[in-house]
């Protein structure tokens, strides 16, 4: 388990828990946080390929860098880094550019 | 279509001040911002702020955004989420991630106050999934709670580097090293010397060279560099690390100013291509202003000053008041703070665009160390930067920072009473107590002290010097909670070593298991009770200790006494908590049949 139980500085509060599936996968999310926040949280960190098949993770966290571009809901290009998760949402990985939806 | 006196776009501690200035003045102040709440960098940071009083030293950033929001009256709109996208000649385009819509706003006047955004560096498999920016390790672990990895590699030893790799630390991660290319020391000498005295080794001119893995991060390769930054063949060594976390520096976000018409120049000194500003902070498109990392990288205290400027001319421009005087108060603030030899590359910066000028500050260390045998703080603070808590928290008035903010601290030891607030106060932790002789053969030392789990009386601990090497072991005679988070633990250590001790490390106990079925530690039990889980059954639910098939057989006894220990009650007093049936593991099968067994 990635999430920090404790803290000297932090109060850790116990927010609500959502379900939201990756690529298929039910997984457990904290209400209130980024699909990037809750990924890492459960372990994964490969968001995708690039076009050349390499892994991508994320690199910024504040949606400047578009390294965590995944396909959220059927939508490509979400920035998963400042994109809140949702109950229910579907998120999966993107190749390379993702297909552009109107 | 949305109609706004002032459009602020980024709300971090430039925006957040620009609007308290319009907004207390009357003027509809529209706040964007693409985050998920308000306070930008601020919101990650967990350490005290250096400066000065009127700028929040000594509080932690996180609470100096919430400080910074509560002072927003009814004349502020604020859109979270949302991102600007386009700055045309005569409307502002929004996207809106909630709502799914791009909003259209018309403004008379704007602020862009965006930030930066994090440099990268090439090096072989540069691209692997855990290779954060700092800032993204920060925004997990202390927006977001999220540990990215257990043991971390540092790259660049700047102030970012140096408070990120102490708030692992905080976060229960292991920073394995902190590489820097060049000779000295990036960042501000006092955090430098917390990590070092927590045994984060800072190898200077090193580099990384090299990460490990196929689909994720599992090493890297570090590795010494001569004089013109190229690797030393032969030198290269292997780190296992699950995490690469990259601090070298911030480079401004440009993008909209440009859009919008702002000249933009290249000045490496404010971190690269800059909007031009002139001294209110204007560009030189009249109505388009910028403050903060944005008109050049800097830090938290300049950016909040900047947006004041900023919100003040505003107002001026706007309601037709005369605000001279508030302007050069703030202009003068500016001054003083960057008076300091760390700001020397920033006033450089900022001569291209106009005529900068300084204060003197004072470079007199205290020399001596006080009376020997009287418990006193020793301050070890010896480098000019602006911030003066230790001298403002003294209710004694025995500590000054003579002149301008940047002065070295001094002491006079005939006026300190010993209390110690200084100690707590201080952002840099750069102040220890000491007191030599407190008993025969014994030396006593009071350490600021920001960790979990606290240590308690009677505890035997191994001292730590200022390497974070071991130098004996010490006794834990007190510890005195502070509500500001920073501990004050005093510790007995053998006589000769007040000057020595700097730090101390609780013996591992990382493997001494309680509960067998849940894998839960001494340790985590006892971190909980210090958060103030205190009661059997909370804890329980907590740690779910207890909850596994054994049903707390094995750990309940040992938990209860670590409660009392701790709680100072009896086992008694604490009871023994609730028994739920069924007593051990039973198949949900067999309580079916069973009861259709029981029905006929
Ligand atoms: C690890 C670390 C430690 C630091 N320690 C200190 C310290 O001890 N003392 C100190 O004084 N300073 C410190 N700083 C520096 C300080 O945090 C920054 O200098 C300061 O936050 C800059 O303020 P800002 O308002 O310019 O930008 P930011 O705080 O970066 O805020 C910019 C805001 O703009 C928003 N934004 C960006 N683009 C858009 C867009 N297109 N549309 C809408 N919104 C947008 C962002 O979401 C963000 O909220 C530290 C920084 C870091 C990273
Ligand atoms: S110990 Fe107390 S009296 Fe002495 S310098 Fe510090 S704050 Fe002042
Ligand atoms: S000793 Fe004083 S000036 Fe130095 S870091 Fe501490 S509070 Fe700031």
């Amino acid at each position: 388990m990635r999430r920090i139980a404790f803290h000297p500085i932090l109060e850790i509060e116990k927010p609500k828990t959502i379900k939201f599936f990756f690529e298929g996968r039910e997984l457990e999310a904290f209400e209130g946080e980024t699909i990037a926040a809750a990924l890492v949280a459960n372990g994964i960190d490969v968001f995708g390929q690039t076009e050349h098949s390499r892994p991508r993770g994320f690199y910024c966290a504040i949606g400047k860098c578009s390294s965590c571009l995944m396909i959220v809901d059927g939508v490509s290009n979400v920035r998963s880094c400042i994109t809140l998760v949702k109950d229910g949402m579907q998120v999966e990985r993107q190749v390379g550019r993702g297909e552009i939806t109107w | 279509m949305v109609k706004t006196d002032f459009l602020i776009i980024g709300g971090g501690p430039a925006g957040l001040s620009a609007a308290i200035e319009t907004s207390k003045r009357g003027l509809k102040t529209l706040i964007v911002d693409e985050g998920v709440e308000l306070g930008g960098q601020l919101v990650k940071q967990t350490h005290k702020f250096f400066g000065h009083e009127g700028f929040y030293a000594s509080v932690r950033g996180f609470e100096i955004a919430k400080r910074l929001i509560s002072q927003l009256n009814e004349n502020v709109t604020i859109m979270n989420q949302t991102t600007v996208t386009g700055i045309y000649e005569d409307i502002i385009t929004a996207y809106d991630r909630e709502n799914d819509l791009i909003v259209e706003i018309e403004p008379k006047y704007i602020l862009i106050s965006v930030g930066a955004s994090e440099r990268f560096i090439p090096f072989e498999n540069n691209h692997l999934p855990g290779i954060y920016g700092a800032g993204a390790v920060q925004t997990l672990m202390n927006q977001f709670k999220v540990l990215p990895g257990k043991r971390v590699l540092m790259v660049g030893s700047g102030n970012i580097g140096l408070i990120v790799s102490y708030q692992l630390l905080q976060a229960g991660a292991q920073v394995k090293a902190i590489v820097e290319i060049t000779e000295k020391v990036g960042g501000y000498q006092v955090h430098a010397a917390k990590v070092k005295r927590l045994g984060v080794p800072i190898l200077l001119r090193h580099t990384i060279v090299k990460a490990i893995g196929d689909e994720k991060v599992e090493g890297a390769v570090i590795a010494q560099v001569d004089e013109k930054f190229n690797v030393i063949p032969g030198t290269e060594r292997e780190l296992a690390v699950d995490v690469i976390c990259i601090a070298v520096g911030l480079v401004p976000s440009i993008e909209l100013a440009q859009m919008a018409g702002v000249k933009i120049e290249y000045i490496p000194e404010l971190g690269g291509f800059v909007p031009f500003r002139d001294r209110e902070m204007r560009t030189n498109i009249k109505n388009i202003f910028v403050a903060g990392d944005l008109a050049g990288i800097e830090e938290a205290t300049t950016a909040m000053i900047e947006g004041k400027i900023v919100g003040v001319a505003v107002a001026r421009d706007l309601t037709g008041i005369d605000l001279q005087e508030d302007l050069e108060k703030m202009q003068k603030e500016l001054v003083e703070f960057r008076s300091g030899p760390f700001s020397d590359k920033v006033r450089k910066g900022l001569e291209r665009f106009f005529p900068q000028s300084a204060h003197s500050y004072s470079k007199d260390a205290q020399q001596d160390l006080g009376p020997t045998g009287k418990l006193r703080p020793i301050i070890e603070c010896f480098e000019n930067i602006p911030c003066n808590p230790c001298q403002t928290s003294c209710p004694s008035g025995a500590i000054t920072v003579p002149g301008n903010i940047n002065s070295l601290p001094l002491i006079d030891y005939s006026k300190c009473t010993g209390c110690g607030i200084c100690a707590m106060k201080c952002p840099g932790l750069a102040i220890f107590m000491v007191q030599e002789n407190h008993q025969p053969g014994r030396d006593l030392i009071v350490l600021p002290y920001e960790f979990l789990p606290l240590p308690e009386k009677g505890q035997k601990v191994i001292a730590l010097d200022r390497e974070g090497r071991e130098v004996g072991q010490a006794e834990i005679v007190k510890v005195v909670k502070s509500s500001n988070k920073t501990h004050l633990v005093h510790l007995s250590v053998p006589a000769g070593l007040a000057q020595v001790v700097r730090s101390f490390r609780i013996p591992q106990k990382s493997d001494s298991i309680v509960c067998r079925c849940e894998e839960i530690t001494v340790e985590e039990i006892e971190r909980a009770i210090d958060e103030g889980y205190t009661d059997y059954e909370e804890l329980r639910r907590y740690l779910r200790i207890g909850m596994g098939p054994c049903g707390g057989r094995t750990c309940r006894v040992i938990t209860l006494s670590i409660l009392a220990r701790k709680t100072k009650k009896s086992i008694q007093e604490i009871g023994c908590g609730t028994f739920r049936p069924p007593s051990m593991p039973v198949k949900f099968d067999s309580i079916v049949k069973g009861e259709i067994d029981n029905e006929k």
